[in-house]
């Protein structure tokens, strides 16, 4: 069912919901040729399970940054 | 020292020195009086015996130059920062080789909790006709950022709380922390710069600033005006959580978004990773509604149209059925006429026959031969003696041949 796409995995969240919700509203609008709704809808599947696999998968990342020397410069 | 003036006519008149010397005396009188005003720049070097202090008026701009000998400065009870509103005290003085006046300072204190908000209600009034809290200035937050920063003190309970509450929402947030100084003097210079430093971190789009609560004089900082217009003017959105619910500071006014808590502010820059999960379930069930009904939609389409070939054969059927019978009836309503037609043909043959019927030849006086039952066409066919049958028109002869003649 998989329809990889090269960068997919270098792609922010955001945008591929974006793609699948783009593809949603098309198949919606029910004016696509049947062979290109299969494929879309295939297409459709894969970002779900990529976004769905990222939600499930991540872990929250903490920075600390440098701590503020706390002094005024000198003047 | 003092010269008397000299009498020039009616006219006194006083050397510089004189004039300079009874002026600063004249001076040195006004003694113990306090103004109040911004400290707009403060000089202090460990080399130097004195230091200088400018003071403004926040709402006229005037300014006044006072001096405090380094001695006195470095033994205050605290350390007075430029953009801090003071009561400085002192008495006027004259330096009297230049005749510039002098303010001596001799104590500097801060505002007492009624002045520091009458201060803090000027400031917030400067600042909005300034436009700096207007609705319009205020930027939508990122639905995904990259990266949230977060600036807080050293402060376990706020900075817990928004570490909390992204994990819980949003897991795959990435979070940059930069603790700062965030009360005391020093503060609002080292919020500036701590602010300055997570905007410029390549992936921070979105800004907490999250304090807990505490006193009014704790959240002072966050009302100075240098952190309001760093705030305000911040290269990425920031959302303010500072104090608590009822506390305003003036940089929640300066913020795009004011958050009730840092709980409440961590739920404002991040995406709820479960509605996001569910809006997937959702737009998955969609598609499949979606393609279920554009396969339906072509197969009734092809029944209808197998149904309309179909009616289309039967009625050319029908057509060339109806074709065949017409011609069938025709043809049924086609014999009488047909035998009748026949019938005089035959008739007409019949009398053609009967014309040509031998019979009709011998009625003329012929006759026929026939010997062994054939007709006999050549004389040589027979010989002497031979029983000849010769049929007449009527009746017929039996004889016998007596010669043959060739």
């Amino acid at each position: 069912m998989s329809v990889p796409h090269p960068a997919d995995d270098e792609r922010p969240f955001e945008e591929l919901q974006r793609e699948l919700e783009e593809i949603v509203t098309r198949l919606e609008r029910g004016d696509v040729p049947v062979d290109e709704a299969i494929a879309l809808w295939q297409r459709g599947e894969a970002l779900y399970s990529l976004c769905a696999d990222r939600l499930d998968a991540a872990e929250l990342r903490i920075e600390e940054l440098a701590a503020d020397d706390n002094r005024t410069p000198e003047r | 020292m003092r010269d008397e003036p000299l009498r020039d006519g009616e006219r006194k008149v006083y050397s510089v020195a004189e004039f300079n010397s009874r002026l600063a005396s004249y001076l040195r009188r006004v003694r113990d009086v306090w103004v109040a005003g911004e400290i707009s720049e403060l000089r202090r070097n460990d080399a130097w015996k004195t230091v200088f202090i400018t003071l403004k008026d926040r709402e006229t701009g005037h300014c006044l130059s006072a001096q405090m000998t380094r001695a006195r400065y470095d033994a205050l009870a605290f350390a007075p920062e430029e953009g801090e509103v003071v009561h400085l005290q002192g008495r006027l003085d004259l330096w009297e080789a230049r005749g510039e006046l002098m303010f001596r300072a001799t104590a500097i204190e801060r505002l007492g909790a009624g002045d520091r908000l009458v201060a803090l209600e000027g400031l917030k009034r400067a600042l909005a006709a300034e436009g700096l809290f207007a609705e319009h200035r205020k930027r939508a937050l990122p639905r995904f950022p990259r990266a949230v920063g977060l600036l807080t003190g050293a402060d376990a309970a706020a900075r817990g709380d928004v570490v909390a509450a992204i994990r819980s929402r949003y897991p795959s947030a990435r979070l940059v922390i930069a603790e700062t100084r965030v009360q005391g003097p020093g503060a609002p210079a080292a919020i500036v710069r701590t602010l300055a430093a997570l905007c410029v971190h390549a992936r921070v789009d979105v800004v907490i600033v999250a304090r807990g609560g505490g006193s009014v004089e704790d959240l002072l900082p966050f009302s100075d005006e240098r952190v309001v217009r760093a705030i305000a003017t911040a290269p990425v959105p920031v959302v303010s959580a500072v104090g608590h619910e009822q506390d305003v500071p003036l940089c929640d006014l300066a913020a795009d978004v004011r958050a009730a808590t840092p709980t409440a502010a961590a739920r404002l820059v991040v995406p709820s990773a479960a509605e996001l999960s569910g809006g997937l379930v959702v737009a998955r069930g969609r598609m499949a509604t979606a393609v279920r009904r554009r396969l339906e939609h072509d197969r009734k389409l092809l029944g209808t149209r197998r149904g309309r070939l179909r009616a289309g054969v039967r009625r050319t059927l029908d057509h060339d059925r109806e074709r065949l019978e017409r011609v069938s009836q025709r043809l049924a309503s086609a014999p009488p006429a047909l035998l009748e037609r026949r019938r005089v043909a035959i008739d007409h043959a019949g009398a053609r026959l009967h014309a040509l019927s031998p019979r009709r030849t011998l009625q003329r006086g012929y006759a026929i031969v026939r010997s062994d039952g054939a007709p006999l066409r050549v004389a040589s066919a027979t010989a002497p003696g031979a029983l000849l049958e010769i049929e007449l028109a009527a009746g017929s002869l039996i004889g016998n041949v007596v010669e043959v003649l060739p």
